[in-house]
């Protein structure tokens, strides 16, 4: 992947820094998708978890002089713009239909 | 004195300038004008009894703002109800910070530049808290636990979302010509230059579509007539801030008024030439001091045709209002963006 | 122990907002409050990621992310008007247990993981002040990534397209 990062100064906080504080984020995130029962808390925990990944690849990226982290994130973030809409407006049907968010309601494809 | 030292007493005086400018000279002045100018408009006199021709007005509203009961409707949520002005009023206090409100000073030996922060993404900072403040609009809707308020926060949020669309738009033309999206090379884009031989080089000439687009879309981002059915007395009791009194209420007021400086500014900056005057010296203390002078001459003319519209047209119904987002700047503002990259690469700006 | 910057300080107040706020999003009962502390952990990322020259993301978060996608739940949150968690008594309190201390494991292991992984050896940074990068920005998207844009603006209008079709309603 072509573009180095221009003439920057050395990190004063070092990087595994932000690599425990991006995997913390992870963790945090995963906790809330696994344990909520309302979907759009579990929707946003999901959110949380791709912002922890952008923050890794953002320091990667730092780290490396490459500007292919930041593209990715760029990308990530427009992604999950798209994402966040046609999931919401899949949770607005589904409520229609059956009048709750919560997913241990909504266990239709159960036997 | 150390540089770094040096560095944040220069950042600390610019901002102890722009913010007392703002909050102490401008703030209580506005809302004497707006009634003033109110009265003018409807012709009848306005506030004048308190002090010279009315002009202590604002402390008198603000003491009895102070004076009334502070009330939170039962079942609302009260940490967001008294969070929600105060989310409203810290972006437009903030994108003062970015705007450069003078060329440079030398004082002290050595050359100031008159702005607080020339961050490299300038215009990207404005729209980005524009779109922060948005929380304070929905909250207050929802905090207050009122149907009419979720109503107006709804419809205000709903509002703002979509011009700031076709402001991001127009603001981008501007940017083109400019090459960069630091406001300093903006504004100096717009200082150095002659557009067409005798008119300066400012963007309300090369692009005066883009330039309606952008006061269009001001005046509903700051939900000012004739956009301002959101918060109509008429329509929706008060809209968002029905459930606010006394000091919650006074600063939704700030934010208002606070929201329509900081626009201004912006307006001045992008598309009127910011602190640069044709003819007049930008350099030396003299020039600096003048810059200033401009910039704040023509904010105030900015502010003062915002008022000068509110008590002269009647409101948009809310439907009438999204078609002209949508349907009528957004096309418009694309069309703008035609037009100046055109221009751009025809090398006429 | 990296000496004391205004740096350190910055990345320190940032981080215990991020954790201290996505923390807060886990645990709250009510949706609202739950979106406005990822707002607050989304201006601590974008924090960090201005400490890592990457100025344009951060403002791109708090625009895009923050400023929109977070309002488009608020938005959702109140036309459904979920204004509390299921309040039903916990019908499986073990899972829930077990899967806290699962989830702390798994940050431990990932976050030793990163750590011990080999750092990448990157370019010799320059002490000089930092160029415009958005420039840079600019030209890769339309050269390098240029495929990428353009795919991302018709998943873009796809989106929007479906997010419409999905939430009509349809009047029998």
């Amino acid at each position: 992947m072509t573009g180095a990062l221009p003439g920057v100064a050395p990190m004063a906080v070092p990087p595994g820094a932000y690599l425990v504080v991006g995997t913390l984020l992870f963790a945090i995130g995963l906790a809330g998708t696994l344990l909520k029962r309302n979907a759009l808390s579990i929707f946003l925990s999901i959110e949380l978890m791709m912002n922890a990944v952008n923050l890794l690849f953002l320091t990667y990226a730092r780290m490396r002089g490459d500007m292919a982290g930041q593209m990715i994130v760029f990308f990530v973030i427009a992604i999950a713009a798209a994402e966040a809409s046609v999931g919401l407006a899949i949770f607005v049907a589904l409520f229609r239909v059956r009048r709750t968010v919560d997913v241990d309601e909504i266990a239709l494809l159960k036997w | 004195m150390s540089p770094t030292l040096s560095a944040a007493l220069e950042g600390l005086g610019k901002i102890v300038f722009i913010w007392g400018v703002v909050l102490a000279a401008m703030l209580p002045n506005l809302i004497w004008m707006e009634r003033r100018i109110a009265g003018l408009i409807q012709d009848r006199p306005g506030p004048n009894r308190v002090g010279p021709f009315g002009l202590f007005q604002a402390f008198a509203d603000v003491l009895k703002m102070f004076m009334k009961e502070d009330v939170v409707p039962i079942y609302a949520d009260r940490l967001l109800h008294t969070l929600a002005p105060f989310i409203l009023l810290v972006p437009s206090l903030a994108v003062v910070a970015v705007v450069p409100f003078g060329s440079r000073i030398p004082l002290f030996g050595r050359e100031i530049s008159l702005v607080v922060a020339d961050v490299n993404i300038g215009i990207l900072y404005v729209f980005a808290l524009a779109s922060v403040g948005v929380y304070g609009l929905v909250l207050a809707g929802w905090a207050s636990n009122n149907k009419f308020a979720l109503m107006g926060g709804i419809r205000s949020s709903a509002q703002v979302i979509s011009y700031e669309l076709s402001m991001g738009l127009a603001a981008i033309a501007t940017l083109m010509a400019a090459g960069s999206l630091r406001l300093t090379r903006v504004v100096e884009y717009q200082a150095n230059g002659t557009f067409l031989g005798f008119l300066p080089l400012w963007n309300c000439f090369t692009q005066p579509l883009g330039c309606i687009i952008f006061i269009i879309a001001a005046f509903a981002e700051t939900n000012r007539v004739p956009f301002d059915l959101p918060e109509a007395e008429a329509e929706l009791v008060a809209g968002y801030h029905t459930e606010y009194s006394g000091f919650r209420f006074g600063a939704f007021f700030m934010a208002e008024y606070l929201n329509l400086v900081a626009s201004s500014m912006m307006m001045t900056t992008l598309y009127f030439g910011g602190w640069s005057f044709p003819f007049l010296p930008h350099a030396g203390l003299a020039g600096g001091l003048l810059s200033i002078a401009v910039f704040f001459a023509k904010t105030m003319c900015f502010i003062f045709l915002f008022m000068w519209v509110r008590w002269t047209l009647p409101r948009f119904r809310f439907d009438q209002l999204m078609d002209i987002g949508w349907k009528a700047l957004l096309p418009l503002s694309l069309l703008n963006l035609l037009w100046t990259g055109a221009l751009v690469l025809l090398k006429v700006i | 122990m990296p000496a004391l910057s205004g740096e350190l300080v910055v990345f320190t107040i940032a981080s215990i907002l991020a954790i201290g706020f996505a923390l807060a999003m886990v645990l709250q009962k009510t949706p609202v409050r739950s979106v406005l502390s990822l707002v607050v952990t989304f201006f601590g990322l974008a924090i960090f990621s201005i400490q890592l020259a990457a100025p344009f993301i951060a403002v791109l978060q708090v625009f895009v992310y923050a400023g929109a996608i977070l309002v488009l739940f608020l938005f959702v949150i109140m036309l459904l008007n979920l204004s509390q968690e299921a309040t039903e008594e916990d019908a499986r309190p073990i899972q829930r247990r077990l899967g806290f201390v699962a989830a702390l494991a798994l940050g431990g292991v990932l976050s030793g993981a990163a750590l011990r992984a080999p750092m990448p050896k990157g370019v010799a940074p320059a002490i000089t002040p930092l160029a415009d990068e958005i420039p840079m920005i600019g030209r890769l998207l339309f050269s390098d990534y240029l495929l990428a844009f353009e795919a991302l603006s018709f998943l873009l209008l796809v989106a929007a397209v479906g997010a419409l079709l999905l939430s009509k309603r349809r009047f029998e």
